[in-house]
């Protein structure tokens, strides 16, 4: 498999060249064209209590698709629903990213996805719900964001902090606690429901630049209300 | 004899996301072999005597082990669980008690997730089997833990955001009146843990509010349809009734459903935030529940009779709104008016010793002239 971001910035879309027999793994609904040659099936990833559990607990869609270059080698166009950023990671086997649930767009099917229940309090106070994704194996790994994608660097103990509708991926290395925010903190910050977290390195942290709720209630403000 | 990488290490010149490598233990300490392209072949050797040994990683189940080498610090993550035993085997004497702590601190993180997963489970259960009672015990019981500045916060942002869209009365009759009513009201209030905030805000809408935290809206088609100072300051008392019995948060508590409630008793209140977000709450469309009015009309008679303000004002306009065809009644359609509310409260005034009235400073037809009705209509 090969992939390329296409007209990167706020539309981009990833085309994966795919050889004969070779398939991918990918969010349902992320495929906009394909080869001729590409099949579509929809597998229950981590079999179906696993996928249930996604659907129920995640607000996942129930399946990823799985894309199979089963008539000879072809290509495929995926893109994700919201406008922002898409970034490539290689997965060397040994490296593992956790991954908020919008986060994943596509994967190689050598890399495993697993849905994990994170700490209650984590997850009552994270944006990101009780369940995340934790992605590993080898092979290559698409996320999209919201709005940019922005990497951050974490050396051994070495703390940022991030508001939590921001989060998209970090490594597994790297820990987080959620915190009520300062109230310093708390303006600066633009989800303004006041919850940050702090990560502590090692490892790598991606956020979007875009904040999801934030700009749901931005619209709704244009939105005239019905009686 | 494999050679994939098994492990992470991280160091000042190493990639932040970690150098993959390969680590093997031997008698007197372990060989790092870096496996990426750009330092393929090179390797590290490092004595147990220099290794420090922790747990870290976002579950608390990675071995970490740290030393300083010609490079400055380094930090080994290991999750590998042969690796893992390896390293007990080979490790000396010395390290073995900070091993074992630092299983210990792993294993105990995860019991307490667990533990915290089992009572909310638990929790879950036993209410769903129908002890519904329980339910609404365990909502006081989440009410109570949530602290009042917090409570303050979330009316806040919520107050905030609807303000910055609306036209806001800044000065004026209207103003002064209404600060006027909240003062006389906020001072018979004891141990008063709320900075009530009031905003008069231009529109028709016959309404007002308060959420959370003692933050309450008025709007002026409310005090152009009031025939009398005392109706207003009526509406006002129930509000501040509303805060004060903390009705909002019940109602939020009780929308989130049980789980919220259970991690709130016995975890961590701040929660509901993220919560609320999840399931879409909006703090502005809570309806209040039929108890919830009573109680505030009763505590809020309550209060108007101890600020000395006639509370038949509040009756007369409380049967005014019940009466159908009076325009855009908003304020019902957040507190449902249930048949004999009025008549309730009459009884309960009835049953006080006869008030005199302390008269406000404002004379209510100017500060209706400000607004434009044009006096007087009604008597
Ligand atoms: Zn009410």
């Amino acid at each position: 498999m090969r992939s390329e971001i296409l007209y990167p910035g706020a539309f981009p879309m990833v085309r994966v060249e795919l050889a004969a027999g070779e398939q991918i793994k990918a969010e349902s609904g992320a495929m906009v064209g394909a080869s001729p040659t590409i099949d579509v099936e929809s597998k229950m990833e981590g079999g179906f209590l696993g996928a249930l559990s996604r659907k129920l607990l995640t607000g996942e869609k129930f399946f990823f698709q799985t894309l199979r270059a089963g008539r000879g080698p072809g290509e495929v166009l995926l893109a994700p629903t919201v406008p922002g950023e898409i970034v490539i990671l290689e997965l060397d086997g040994v490296n593992e990213y956790m991954v908020q649930k919008d986060g994943f767009l596509a994967g190689a099917d050598t890399i495993s996805i697993e849905s994990k229940m994170q700490s209650f309090t984590r997850g009552l106070m994270g944006g990101e719900g009780f369940f995340i994704l934790k992605i590993g194996g080898k092979g290559t790994l698409i996320l999209n964001s919201f709005g940019a994608i922005h990497r951050i660097d974490l050396k051994p103990d070495q703390e940022y902090i991030v508001d939590n509708s921001h989060m998209v991926a970090w490594s597994a290395t790297t820990s987080y606690n959620i915190e009520r925010a300062s109230s310093g903190w708390m303006a600066s910050f633009t989800s303004g429901e006041g919850f940050v977290c702090r990560f502590r390195g090692p490892g790598v942290v991606y956020i979007q630049s875009r904040n999801p709720g934030g700009f749901g209630a931005w619209i709704r403000q244009f939105i005239p209300v019905s009686e | 004899m494999s050679s994939s990488p098994n492990a992470l290490c991280f160091g000042y010149e190493l990639p932040a996301s970690g150098a993959p490598c390969l680590v093997r233990f031997g008698g007197q300490g372990l060989t790092v072999t870096f496996a990426s392209e750009s330092m393929a072949g090179r390797s590290e050797e490092v004595p147990f005597t220099a290794l420090s040994v922790s747990v870290g990683g976002l579950d608390h189940d990675q071995l970490v082990l740290k030393w300083i080498g010609d490079r400055g610090e380094r930090a080994l993550y290991l999750k590998d669980a042969d690796l893992i035993r390896s390293f007990r085997r080979s490790a000396p004497e010395q390290l073995h008690v900070p091993f074992e702590r630092a299983a210990e601190l792993a294993r105990l993180v995860r019991r307490r997730r667990r533990m915290v997963w089992g009572v909310v489970a638990g929790v879950v259960l036993a209410l769903s089997a129908g002890l519904w009672r329980g339910g609404d015990l365990l909502v006081a019981l989440a009410v109570e833990r949530i602290p009042p500045e917090w409570e303050q916060k979330l009316g806040e942002s919520a107050y905030k955001d609807f303000l910055a869209r609306q036209d806001i009365v800044r000065e004026g009759p209207a103003v002064s009146a209404v600060q006027e009513m909240t003062r006389r009201l906020v001072e018979q209030i004891p141990n008063n843990p709320y900075k009530f905030e009031v905003t008069v805000v231009k529109s028709d809408v016959v309404n007002a509010f308060a959420l959370p935290g003692g933050y309450i809206v008025v709007f002026t088609g409310l005090m152009k349809k009031a025939t009398g100072a005392e109706e207003v300051a009526g509406v006002l008392s129930h509000e501040l009734n509303h805060v004060l019995q903390r009705h909002g948060l019940e109602r939020i508590v009780k929308r989130l459903g049980l789980v919220a409630a259970a991690s709130i008793v016995f975890g961590d209140q701040q929660g509901l935030a993220g919560l609320m977000k999840q399931f879409g709450v909006e703090l502005m469309t809570l309806k209040f529940g039929r108890e919830q009015e009573t109680e505030a009309d009763l505590t809020g008679l309550q209060l108007l009779y101890q600020a000395r303000i006639d509370p038949s004002g509040m009756i007369g306009f409380f049967e005014r709104l019940s009466e159908k065809d009076e325009g855009r009644m908003e304020w019902l359609s957040t507190h449902p008016m249930s048949q004999g509310r009025a008549e309730r409260l009459k009884a309960e005034l009835a049953a006080m010793p006869k008030l005199s009235p302390v008269p406000f400073t404002f004379e209510w037809a100017a500060v209706r002239a400000s607004l434009g009705v044009s006096p007087p209509a009604e008597p």
